[in-house]
């Protein structure tokens, strides 16, 4: 059973099973239920990962509705809509009398496919469906801001989704380690819950590929997820952190905070200056945050254990002085703006290669990206030794293509 | 800080104008308990920016608990400043059924 997604091994089939959204749960169903719509088509929208497509099919199966579904993201045309869409919304008389199913339920998924930059015709086609047809339509999407649904959201009623809280993810979470006899420390199912920002799907995801069969899941395991964490802001944790009111505040900032470690090791030291104007007291936190970065290029790839004596004199340069903090501008200097504002995508590109060259060259991954990237970008551009390097870093291509293509250092 | 039940929560008086608003914006109103719920979130948060306006006071909206059905504010929750949604929905998990052992140690800072 080793192959199977859990997200596919334990997605709801009832719609009490799909956690988290109870209003738009019941709203959904209001609909689907309601014989006299005002609206035939139902726009489901929110973030990935949350239960939408779950939660249609879950409905679909308690009320007895047919779903023909159609790919959103496939149809490209207006044509390709129309052909699909229309034996299905002409069908309905077909079952009228069959005790069984109640009808035929048109679901679209994800149509912000739709939207593709070039076919305004699709949102059209869909358009002229709703009007034509008499079978109630579904559609989901995961962002209704695109421009080109606008037209849509007038024809439909709009059901918003929200990300889900962390407390429901990690009693999902709970019991599917139950059920897969995995054991677990609570902290790391927080820290899953945490990380996921609300995806279900994600926190699941991150749950399977971090635990192994017979081993206790710990928190140390769930180091890893920061290494390649969504793009939160790190705006605000840096907000929050020269606000401290006392050193646990900050700990537990940072204990839950998804930024990168380096990154915001960086982030702190450029703005110390600006949260400190006490030299005295400057000059003690960035004896805190010197510590830190001891302990951090410590850390490596190896010492996970180093990691709270890192967040611990991260801490303590929070907390130096708590009364003397004014809000103020941070600043941030281009190779911060740089990695920062890069997609998950990148960035886990970046980190992968960094690990790599600590391993080989013995540096934290820290110095690995101030020190070595710039100039293995440099070396990896001169043919002749590129590929005897790369081999020894064990880089990928896909990872010399994008270090070569760097523009940035 | 006023705390909101969504099942069911008293307003001071308002104009005739307000009223529609209000309900317009999703609330329903029992006239015999004089009680107000929410009906529809669809506009939650112009609603809360409303009540707010009309308490003169930031308010929040207490959770279901979807296991053990007890009402609760999110005060209690160690997760707010993680929270992608603050008290919004109205329904989680609270604390005693989230951790089941009676005294499970609050995480170890250091
Ligand atoms: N609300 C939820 N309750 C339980 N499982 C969920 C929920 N949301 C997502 N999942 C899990 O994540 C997977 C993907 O969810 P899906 O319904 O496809 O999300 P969406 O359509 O919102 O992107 C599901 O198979 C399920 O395992
Ligand atoms: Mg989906
Ligand atoms: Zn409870």
């Amino acid at each position: 059973m080793k192959n199977d997604l859990w997200v596919e091994k334990y997605r709801p089939t009832l719609i009490k099973d799909v956690i988290g959204n109870e209003e738009a749960k019941i709203l959904f169903v209001e609909w689907l239920g309601n014989k006299r719509r005002t609206k035939k088509a139902v726009l489901l929208y929110g973030p990935p990962g949350v239960g939408k497509t779950t939660l249609v099919n879950a409905a679909a199966n308690e009320y007895n509705f047919r779903i023909i579904e159609m790919n959103a993201s496939d149809t490209r045309s207006e044509k390709a809509v129309t052909r699909i869409a229309n034996p299905a919304t002409s069908f309905t008389g077909l079952d009228k009398f069959s005790s069984e199913i109640k009808g035929n339920i048109l679901f679209m998924d994800e149509i912000d496919g739709i939207a593709g930059n070039e076919d305004r015709g699709g949102v059209n086609a869909i358009i002229k469906i709703i009007e034509n047809t008499r079978a109630p339509i579904i559609m989901a999407a995961n962002d209704v801001e695109i421009e080109k649904l606008r037209p849509l959201k007038k024809v439909c009623t709009l059901i918003r989704f929200q990300p889900t809280r962390i407390p429901l993810i990690i009693m999902a979470l709970k019991s599917i380690c139950e059920q897969e006899h995995v054991k677990y420390e609570f902290v790391a199912l927080e820290k899953i819950a945490v990380n996921s920002q609300g995806d279900v799907r994600s926190a699941i995801n991150d749950l399977q590929g971090l635990s192994e069969e017979g081993k206790t899941l710990t928190e140390q395991d769930t180091l890893a997820l920061s290494l390649r964490n969504k793009d939160v802001s790190m705006y605000d944790t840096l907000k929050e952190y020269f606000a401290v009111k006392n050193i646990a505040d900050a700990a537990n900032l940072l204990n839950y905070s998804t930024v990168e470690y380096d990154d915001l090791l960086m982030a702190i030291g450029d703005n110390m200056p600006k949260r400190y104007t006490d030299t005295v007291k400057l000059a003690e936190a960035y004896d805190f945050l010197s510590q830190a970065d001891v302990f951090r290029g410590r850390i490596g790839i190896e010492h996970w254990h180093l990691l709270k004596y890192f967040y611990n004199n991260l801490a303590q340069a929070a907390s130096v002085d708590p009364e003397s903090y004014k809000p103020f501008e941070f600043i941030s200097p281009p190779i911060r703006v740089i990695t920062l504002f890069w997609t998950k995508s990148k960035r886990t590109l970046l980190t992968s290669i960094c690990m790599k060259i600590g391993v080989q060259c013995h540096v934290s991954k820290y110095e690995a990206k101030m020190i070595f990237v710039p100039y293995l970008r440099l070396m990896l551009q001169q043919r002749k030794k590129a590929n005897a390097l790369a081999e020894w870093l064990k880089l990928t291509p896909e990872e010399v293509t994008f270090l070569t293509g760097l523009k940035m250092f | 800080m006023v705390l909101l039940n969504q099942k069911g929560f008293k307003l001071p008086r308002v104009e005739k104008e307000k009223f529609m608003l209000l309900l317009r914006l999703g609330l329903d109103y029992n006239s015999q308990q004089t009680l107000y719920s929410i009906k529809n979130y669809n506009s939650i948060h112009q609603l809360r920016d409303t009540l707010q306006d009309i308490l003169k006071s930031e308010i929040a909206f207490t959770q279901t608990c979807t296991i053990c059905n007890i009402d609760f504010g999110c005060s209690t929750c160690n997760y707010t400043k993680f929270c992608p949604t603050k008290d919004l929905p109205f329904t989680c998990v609270c604390n005693q059924c989230l951790r089941p052992k009676k005294n499970l140690q609050q995480q170890k800072l250091f």
